[in-house]
């Protein structure tokens, strides 16, 4: 019975970016909560600490971390930068497997059909004039762009647009939109094989496909090979 | 039990009755008994191009609300003897006069009777467009080479490939005229298909006969030695499911020397 009492529900490591609190994944959350609110008044700080919260298995809601994270921050030197948890729902974890999951289509996206995809997009064949694709991840055309496409929907800023023909009348990815009119000096005059992505300036510009390589290496989740 | 077919194009005023008349008269000069249906209720003109304007009695809306049987409202083209009749638009009510589902019993009623319904749509994409196709059991679509109708062209066939019932819809290139094509000034055959990507059924060459015959209320398509006359009378052969080779249009311009030769031999 001592022996439990004198485990230490909350672990102090600190680190190079902060202090990291290891919060004990078993025992009731009401008490990990009274020993959390002891422990940050315990100690003397000065400035601010960066804190970050480990919750190991123990599954917390949305409400739960706020708690946690009001708690801690109740001494005005601690601010928390990052809770970490080695669990998550089955809906949240298949959504994020959806999302980076690629959907494939094959056909016509004509004039007034939208096609949307929570991950990646793969369409083989044309997207028409107003025809609208829309993706939480990026969006791969084997056909003729020649409608709308709307690649990381869900703000992903990294998300590109590929196309064996880049002809597109608007493109977005994530809050930024681009028309495509003739002003704009980007434009080839065959667009094929081309790739539009977030440039470091902000703004959706295009390039031939062969430069997403060095653009965006995360895209490629090939491993190994020579 | 006969098949039916809707003629649709999205945009007004691509040929959709014309064509309809016109494909409607050539199966009925190939032998088979057809029956075309004017569904443009309020704005009908199928009854003017063929010429039976005065000869209507009793309408579409007046069938589908009972007031008279379906062989009492269809008005028979007495060019040919028993073999086309029209089933007119009420001009009087308008698209909600009547339901997918009334128009899909009608059309049911008369593929018993005869081998072709011919279904002329009106423009949009409302009701008028879902009463026309709810009884079809193909789809021809019209356009013409301008990018507005290509536009709209490609709307519809988007909605035509979501109806079930329905074979993939066929593309007719309606009023070509030879030298905007070969000037490029406007969409080329090849451009059309390739973007829509669709069988092509055929192409009708522009023709102004077209204009004056349907004013005359005679089909084109009963003059044999007019260009449009002839890509209509060819689709008509390919619905039958002979395998016509496209008329090039080059041959077009040879055939019309040939006439003129022709003409000055005799």
């Amino acid at each position: 019975m001592t022996q439990v009492t004198k485990k230490q529900l909350v672990m102090i490591k600190g680190t190079k970016s902060g202090l990291v609190l290891r919060l004990d994944d078993q025992c009731a959350y009401s008490e990990l909560i009274s020993e959390l609110e002891q422990k940050v008044r315990d100690e003397a700080l000065e400035g601010t600490t960066e804190i970050q919260l480990h919750l190991g298995n123990r599954f917390c809601t949305d409400e739960q971390v706020k708690e946690l994270i009001n708690c801690v921050q109740k001494s005005p030197h601690l601010r928390v930068t990052k809770v970490q948890s080695d669990v998550i729902r089955v809906e949240e974890c298949n959504r994020l497997i959806r999302e980076s999951q690629s959907e494939t289509y094959v056909g016509i996206v004509r004039s007034g059909q939208v096609l949307k995809a929570e991950g990646d997009l793969v369409i083989i064949g044309d997207v028409n004039p107003n025809g609208k694709a829309i993706a939480n991840g990026n969006i791969f055309v084997l056909g003729r762009l020649k409608g709308i496409a709307h690649a990381g929907a869900g703000g992903n800023h990294d998300a590109v647009i590929a196309a064996s023909w880049l002809e597109a009348t608007h493109l977005m990815i994530a809050d930024k939109v681009e028309t495509m009119t003739d002003e704009l000096t980007v434009l080839s005059e065959r667009p094929e094989m081309e790739c539009a992505y977030i440039h470091r300036n902000g703004f959706i510009a295009i390039d031939r496909l062969q430069e997403l390589r060095i653009l965006r290496p995360n895209l490629s989740t090939f491993k190994g090979g020579s | 039990m006969g098949e039916a077919i809707v003629v649709t194009s999205g945009k007004g005023g691509v040929g959709k009755t014309t064509t309809t008349a016109n494909l409607g008269t050539a199966l009925a000069l190939q032998g088979k008994k057809v029956c075309l249906i004017d569904t443009d209720i309020g704005l009908r003109n199928l009854d003017v191009v063929l010429g039976l304007e005065n000869r209507i009695i009793y309408d579409l809306v007046d069938v589908v609300e009972g007031r008279c049987r379906v062989g009492q409202a269809l008005v028979k083209d007495k060019r040919f003897e028993d073999r086309l009749f029209l089933l007119p638009a009420a001009q009087t009510a308008d698209k909600l006069a009547v339901s997918p589902e009334q128009m899909k019993e009608l059309v049911t009623e008369l593929k018993r009777e005869y081998d072709y319904i011919l279904i002329d749509c009106p423009a949009g994409i409302e009701q008028g467009y879902q009463n026309a196709v709810a009884g079809a059991d193909r789809a021809i679509v019209v356009t013409t080479p301008e990018i507005s109708a290509v536009r709209d062209a490609d709307r519809i066939i988007g909605l035509l490939e979501q109806e079930e019932n329905i074979e993939p819809p066929k593309l007719i290139i309606n009023r070509i005229k030879r030298h905007l094509m070969d000037s490029g000034e406007a969409l080329d055959v090849n451009e059309i298909t390739t973007h829509l990507s669709i069988d092509l059924l055929g192409i009708v060459m522009d023709d102004e006969n077209v204009i004056s015959s349907s004013n005359k209320g005679e089909p084109v398509v009963l003059n044999p030695a007019n260009r449009a006359a002839t890509g209509y009378r060819n689709i008509a052969r390919r619905i039958l499911g002979e395998s016509v080779p496209l008329m090039s249009m080059d041959e077009q311009k040879k055939g019309f020397f040939g006439k003129l030769k022709s003409l000055f031999s005799k």
